[in-house]
């Protein structure tokens, strides 16, 4: 059988090594006649970075890290042509992930049904139905320990079963697909690649509570994932695994997709509720919880999308082998859409416990450029920046709160140097800002108050007094707010400023942006000395706010400049200073 | 389509697994289609009609690679399965050629491979 050697330079240097490696390797392979035999592949990805050249052998599945052209001879006569493993090489693939959810997300047709049933779709549905037990499936989630996956975490079962303990004639399932945190689309991917899993899990829910009805409430924003939503629905109504008599049973359920209008705060439920029924999206006090007062005065479980992808898995599978993965009170996987100034942005599900830096350095492969990671922000504008230092923690939804930050839906955007973190609060804030609906006056005034303090900091207007100021009014907002946009909406400024006061001290003391973001606390301009006039900064400029000529050499007009750094980009000489 | 019952589900799971075709898959979440999955799906398709291939060409959601996207999964009876990555159509063109037809890996757009079936599934299937 023919071997084949893939080969990549892992480490972060301007040099890829690996041409000549594999050059190297085929010349030694030709002198034994051996290149017939094997097949050597440059990768272009081998999710492992910093083991210099790494290679992995097929069909023994053999993975060596840091080698040499020194062993090269050893590889071919021990791997090559005796099967053997080269121990001292192998390299321990660290961090791996663990696909529940996003199963069939990449691996199925979305529009065919087919393709999910083939995969053990709806068999848990059928089970269910057949034993006709929602006591058991309650029974199986409480094992399980599946807690909501949107954010607050609150236990799934419990949830369902206080819904199934109100006796009246009619209920409602809601299946949240509301995700607007900034750089996260877990939910997104879910009911784009995967749309019947959602189904199946908001098919089950209805069973178990005892709800004839569910809606998909997902953002206009979405619309491919309308689309396929749109057509599963079809193809579940055509395949009789929605309307009447699901699988021979007596169970009736109905779904339908509502259309979120772009409000942040609609992903809260009592306004997603509010919305659902054609009112305005405000979100209401609570109690009454939806559980027992929801939707038209029902009923009604709402439910992240990623929490109903969990539950045909744990059905399946038992809510042992669910609860065998994870920690002690967060079990099961979660999924994390890690953008940002990572390497290798994209969706990552990982077993609850995982570390931060795992996810970030081991699956994202860390910064890009060289540079170094500062800080990473999770749980979007609710959630709070968590600093290198504390990358060891593993996620979970009580650790992450521990460290002034949440776990949220699951985004998470990664820092390097270059962010500042005075910047980041206020491009949070601003989100609230502008998301809040204006009902209670913490959020309504405090947010503005506290973006107006963060701006005149950023433009070198702040003094020390500020910082008291901000804490006092995030501290107001998170007490007196309605809902959990206002209370968790000061988070990001908290926990920029308890991590980096000394970043924030140096806006409004020294007046100066140690990451040279905040436009106002600094300039660009020309060394004229080591300007060669080319032009090349003049020609880039959107601002026109370079002038010159061949001749004279440059200037650059701070009062026109936007501060976007492209002169600094493109000038080849370096001439451009930065201060 | 008849309305299933659970016999069904079996005999369609059964009928998916005696299948042995090759087949291609094409990340066409909107990660991908913003990065042009849909142009090297019809590249895919058109070569593959082209050149009389007996192989599926499938559309699928997101694998979670979005950074390589498109993102291309081949598998060919006898080699490993592959993820091509940041495909376009001029790659999509080679993959044909090289993969499919010629049965060689190709260099520098490999981005990851699969060796076991549930590779990273946490046991499932």
């Amino acid at each position: 059988m023919i071997k084949r050697i893939f080969i990549r330079d892992t480490n972060s240097s301007s040099v890829d090594k690996a041409r000549d490696f594999c050059n190297a390797f085929r010349n030694q392979l030709r002198e034994r006649q051996m290149d017939e035999k094997v097949q050597l592949i440059r990768a272009a990805d081998m999710g492992v970075y910093n083991q210099g050249i790494v290679m992995r052998i097929l069909p023994d599945d053999f993975l060596y890290g840091q080698v040499e052209e020194k062993d090269i001879p050893r590889i071919i006569a021990e791997t090559v042509c005796g099967g053997k493993c080269v121990c001292d090489l192998v390299c321990h693939h660290a961090a791996k992930q663990c696909r529940i959810v996003l199963r069939n997300c990449g691996a199925v047709d979305p529009e065919s049904i087919e393709d999910y049933i083939a995969r053990d779709g709806y068999q848990a549905l059928a089970k269910v139905l057949e034993q006709n037990d929602p006591e058991k499936v309650l029974a199986e989630l409480k094992v399980s320990g599946l807690r909501g996956r949107g954010g607050a975490g609150y236990p799934t079962w419990l949830k369902w079963n206080l819904a199934r303990n109100v006796k009246v004639n009619q209920k409602y399932v809601i299946c949240n697909g509301d995700e607007g945190d900034p750089g996260a689309y877990m939910d997104r991917s879910v009911l784009e690649g995967d749309p019947y899993s959602v189904i199946e899990g908001l098919t089950i829910a209805g069973f178990v509570t005892g709800a004839s009805k569910g809606y998909f409430y997902i953002r206009a924003e979405y619309p491919l994932a309308i689309e396929r939503v749109q057509k599963a629905l079809d193809r579940a109504y055509a395949c009789g695994l929605l309307g009447e008599n699901i699988f021979g049973s007596t169970f009736r359920f109905d779904a339908e997709i509502r259309l979120g209008a772009g409000a942040f705060v609609c992903g809260e439920e009592t306004a997603l509720i509010a919305s659902i029924e054609g009112k305005r999206g405000y979100p209401r006090p609570r109690p009454p919880y939806p559980s027992t007062q929801g939707l038209w005065g029902k009923p009604t479980v709402i439910n992240n999308v990623e929490t109903l992808a969990n539950i045909s898995p744990i059905l399946l599978k038992g809510g042992k082998w669910f609860s065998g993965i994870g920690t002690e009170t967060s079990k099961g996987t979660k999924v994390f859409a890690v953008t940002g100034k990572v390497k290798n942005s994209g969706l990552v599900e990982v077993p609850m416990g995982t570390s931060i830096r795992e996810i970030v350095f081991d699956i994202g492969g860390g910064a890009g450029g060289g540079k170094k990671v500062k800080a990473v922000q999770t749980g979007g504008p609710s959630g709070g920046v968590i600093p290198e230092d504390f990358f060891n923690t593993p996620v979970g939804y009580e650790n992450l709160q521990k460290i002034g930050s949440i776990m949220g839906s699951g985004g998470m955007i990664v820092m390097d140097e270059s962010d500042c973190m005075v910047d980041i609060a206020k491009f949070y804030l601003r989100f609230c800002v502008d998301e809040s609906c204006g009902k209670c006056a913490p959020c309504r005034i405090g947010g503005t108050q506290l973006l107006n303090l963060l701006e005149k900091i950023s433009d070198g207007k702040g003094n020390e007094e500020h910082l008291p100021a901000l804490r006092r009014i995030s501290f107001a907002m998170q007490k007196a707010s309605l809902c959990g946009l206002g209370q968790t909406a000061p988070n990001p400024v908290l926990s920029t400023l308890n991590y980096f006061e000394e970043e924030y001290r140096t806006h409004v003391i020294e007046k100066r942006c140690p990451a040279k973001k905040c436009g106002k606390l600094f300039r660009y301009s020309i060394i004229q000395d080591k300007c060669k006039r080319c032009g090349l900064c003049v020609r880039n400029c959107p601002s026109d706010a370079i002038s010159g000529n061949r001749e004279k050499g440059y200037v650059i007009d701070e009062a026109k400049c936007s501060r976007c750094g492209l002169c600094l980009e493109t000038c080849k000489p370096n001439a451009i200073l930065r201060g | 389509m008849n309305r299933l019952k659970k016999e069904d589900l079996n005999r369609i799971k059964e009928e998916y697994g005696k299948r042995k075709k090759d087949w291609i898959k094409v990340g066409c979440s909107t990660c991908g289609i913003a990065a042009g999955a849909q142009e090297v799906f019809e590249t895919l398709c058109r070569e593959v009609k082209e050149h009389h291939l007996d192989i599926d060409v499938k559309k699928c959601g997101c694998a979670g690679m979005c950074y390589a996207e498109p993102l291309v999964e081949v598998n060919v009876e006898g080699m490993p399965r592959v993820f091509y990555g940041k495909v376009t159509s001029e790659t999509a063109d080679k993959i044909i050629e090289k993969h499919v037809r010629g049965k060689m890996l190709m260099d520098d757009h490999i981005y990851d491979l699969k060796v076991h079936q549930s590779d990273g599934e946490a046991g499932l299937l």
